[in-house]
């Protein structure tokens, strides 16, 4: 697809060429955004594992979902093979992975320890569980740190490993456990290499699928709403859902994009990363981290408050979140925010973690190619604390140019991603 | 790290030279270091209010606080510095203390402590540093695939060069897994040259001159 070379003052920093999601709105990224254009949640009892002893028992899933190992090879090859990667194109390529292991990862490890002693054969007393993960983590064996029985061969690192060898990427680079905010800033990482020289291509994964272990977490901590949806920035929101999200996005520089003649499907022109130095785990109530992201993303884009013509919010459904977000955004747009769309599309695909920079970056690629900003479902009422221009009842249609994408993680963590249009 | 205090490459350390990545970056100084346990501390580290169960935040929070003690003074930076300071926790296994709690939990049919909840990312104890300290850059959990010492000055270089931050405060945590293990972790605080001369001593420690 052709490009504007005047249109960004300050030139595109990383281009977007393949793209590859499934969450519980379906396979694909037409699946998702028919779903958040519809406004349709996902939301359903779980069946996956047991809730009987949780006060909540609603999630969005993917009803066919593959162990992750499996899903993230899957979105990792759909993606390299949309960007139209090469074999030794893919070795040039390195992967960075949003991911959190969590206590599965301990079981499996337990597992596999426990089968070693006993059987002096791994595979030989593994459970089905710890089989995938060894499974994945095969090809790395040579490096000890990572090997089946050695103490990190669960780890976050050892999946990353072990997925780029299966896929043929050109080494992994690291795993973000920063909670809700790893692929975002995986992302943001990965242009930034791109952006210094570092690398011509990167390719970034992020995935979760709702598990027990989380969700009794979440459950536990009153984190979830209690009403099974989410209703972002709305009165009478009572709190997020989890959902299952699996992503990958190849990122290059633009000129080696255009030499090899792939298409664009979207470009990262700026990234911006604040902490709020606030709180262990709530948000500064007035935005104070969110502002700073925005406006840093903003500033090295060159594009102006004005000029933004549609947000993704994180939007949670929490009380908290949700209005601190607000009261950063009309910190950092200032009067522009009153004429910017906004919307939330949790509210349709749930909360997915980890991987949510990745499934709402494809949201927001998706929304610049259509001209078509998503519904921020869910919603009742207006809340005075949330005074923003969201996109509500049916899809807006728009020739948006330029779009945020912004999360929040706890420890204050906020990043923000101004995409624009192909 | 060479033994003048710089970084000198940018490259990504994945240990296998074929990531595919490139780069000369600004050079870098480390301007403290400080560990948990030193010679003299005990098996466990100070109690962190809040945090349960699992010695990993705990130990996290200790290092930083006798880093950024040695590096700037007392709590907190001022809020023009403190919003160019960014923090990234490295560690391959992560918080297994508080996994190994909750699959506890779950696997015995038990509510879970609530207090898990936001302990089980990593990004909490980070959250306790940055707002006791005024820390207001950007926050970065990772699991390096490649030595974590080259990853966190990878990162470190990033942030900079890219001009995310003009100092990043790398803490480094394992916990110990298996008989004869002890957990450790080393906070280093890396600065910009261009940050400027007066707001931090060179270390001494022995830890920034054995980088290299």
């Amino acid at each position: 697809m052709a490009s504007d070379p005047g249109r960004h003052r300050r030139g595109s920093s990383a281009v977007v060429t393949g793209l590859a999601v499934a969450s519980a709105c379906g396979r694909g990224p037409d699946a998702l955004f028919d779903s958040v254009c519809a406004g349709t949640p996902a939301f359903g009892p779980v069946t996956r594992f047991d809730t009987a002893a949780r006060r909540v028992r609603v999630a969005a899933t993917l009803h066919d979902a593959a162990p992750l190992p499996e899903e993230l090879a899957e979105a990792l090859h759909q993606s390299c093979t949309q960007a139209g990667l090469t074999v030794d194109q893919r070795k040039d390529s390195p992967l960075l992975l949003a991911w959190h292991p969590g206590p599965d990862a301990v079981r499996a490890a337990r597992r596999a320890s426990e089968a070693v002693k006993e059987a002096a054969s791994v595979t030989a007393a593994v459970t089905e569980a710890a089989v995938a993960a060894v499974a994945v983590h095969a090809p790395k064996l040579s490096a000890a740190t990572h090997a089946p029985g050695s103490p990190d061969a669960h780890s976050a690192a050892a999946m990353a490993a072990g997925l780029a060898a299966r896929c043929g990427l050109g080494g992994a680079v690291r795993t973000y456990t920063t909670a809700c905010v790893s692929a975002s800033t995986a992302v943001a990482d990965a242009a930034a290499m791109i952006a210094t020289g570092r690398a011509d291509r990167v390719v970034v994964a992020a995935g979760y699928l709702v598990d027990q272990d989380y969700f009794g977490l979440f459950d536990a901590g009153r984190a979830l709403a209690t009403d099974g949806r989410i209703r972002p920035f709305s009165r009478g929101r009572t709190g997020l859902l989890l959902g299952d999200a699996v992503a990958a996005v190849v990122l290059e520089s633009p000129g080696a994009a255009r030499a090899r003649g792939a298409e664009v499907l979207g470009r990262v022109l700026g990234w911006g990363r604040a902490g709020d130095a606030h709180h262990v785990c709530r948000p500064h109530p007035e935005g104070a981290g969110v502002a700073r992201a925005v406006r840093a993303a903003l500033d090295r884009a060159g594009v102006s408050a004005e000029e933004l013509d549609y947000v993704n919010a994180h939007g949670t459904g929490t009380p908290f979140n949700d209005s601190a977000e607000a009261a950063g955004l009309r910190r950092a747009l200032g009067p522009a925010v009153d004429r910017t769309p906004v919307s939330s599309t949790k509210s349709v695909h749930g909360h997915t973690l980890e991987a949510s920079g990745l499934l709402e970056l494809a949201v927001v690629l998706q929304a610049l190619r259509h001209g078509r900003l998503p519904v921020n479902a869910g919603f009742l009422d207006a809340d005075p604390e949330c005074r923003l221009d969201l996109v509500l009842g049916e899809p807006r249609e728009s020739r948006a140019r330029y779009a945020l994408s912004l999360n929040a993680a706890f420890g204050g963590a906020n990043t923000a991603l101004l995409i624009g249009a192909p | 790290m060479n033994r003048n205090g710089t970084v000198g490459k940018g490259n990504v350390g994945n240990g296998t030279g074929g990531d595919g990545t490139r780069g000369d970056g600004a050079a870098l100084r480390w301007t403290c270091s400080a560990r948990w346990p030193e010679p003299g501390d005990g098996d466990q580290p100070p109690p962190l209010p809040g945090f349960v169960e699992s010695t990993f935040s705990p130990m996290v929070a200790a290092a930083a606080e006798r880093c950024l003690r040695q590096a700037v003074g007392p709590p907190p930076v001022a809020p023009e510095r403190g919003e160019r300071i960014a923090v990234v926790l490295v560690s391959v296994g992560g918080d297994v203390g508080t996994a190994d709690a909750t699959a506890a939990a779950v696997d015995a049919g038990r509510s879970v402590p609530p207090l898990l909840f936001f302990q089980s990312v990593p990004n909490s104890v980070v959250g306790h540093v940055a707002s006791r300290w005024g820390l207001a850059g950007p926050v970065l959990c990772v699991s390096p695939v490649g030595d974590p010492q080259d990853d966190g000055r990878e990162l470190a270089q990033l942030l900079v060069e890219d001009g995310e931050a003009d100092e990043v405060l790398v803490i480094l945590a394992e916990q110990a897994r298996g008989p004869g293990g002890r957990s450790h972790a080393t906070a280093v605080l890396a600065r910009s040259w261009d940050a400027g001369e007066d707001s931090g001593p060179q270390c001494s420690n022995h830890e920034c001159s054995n980088h290299e």
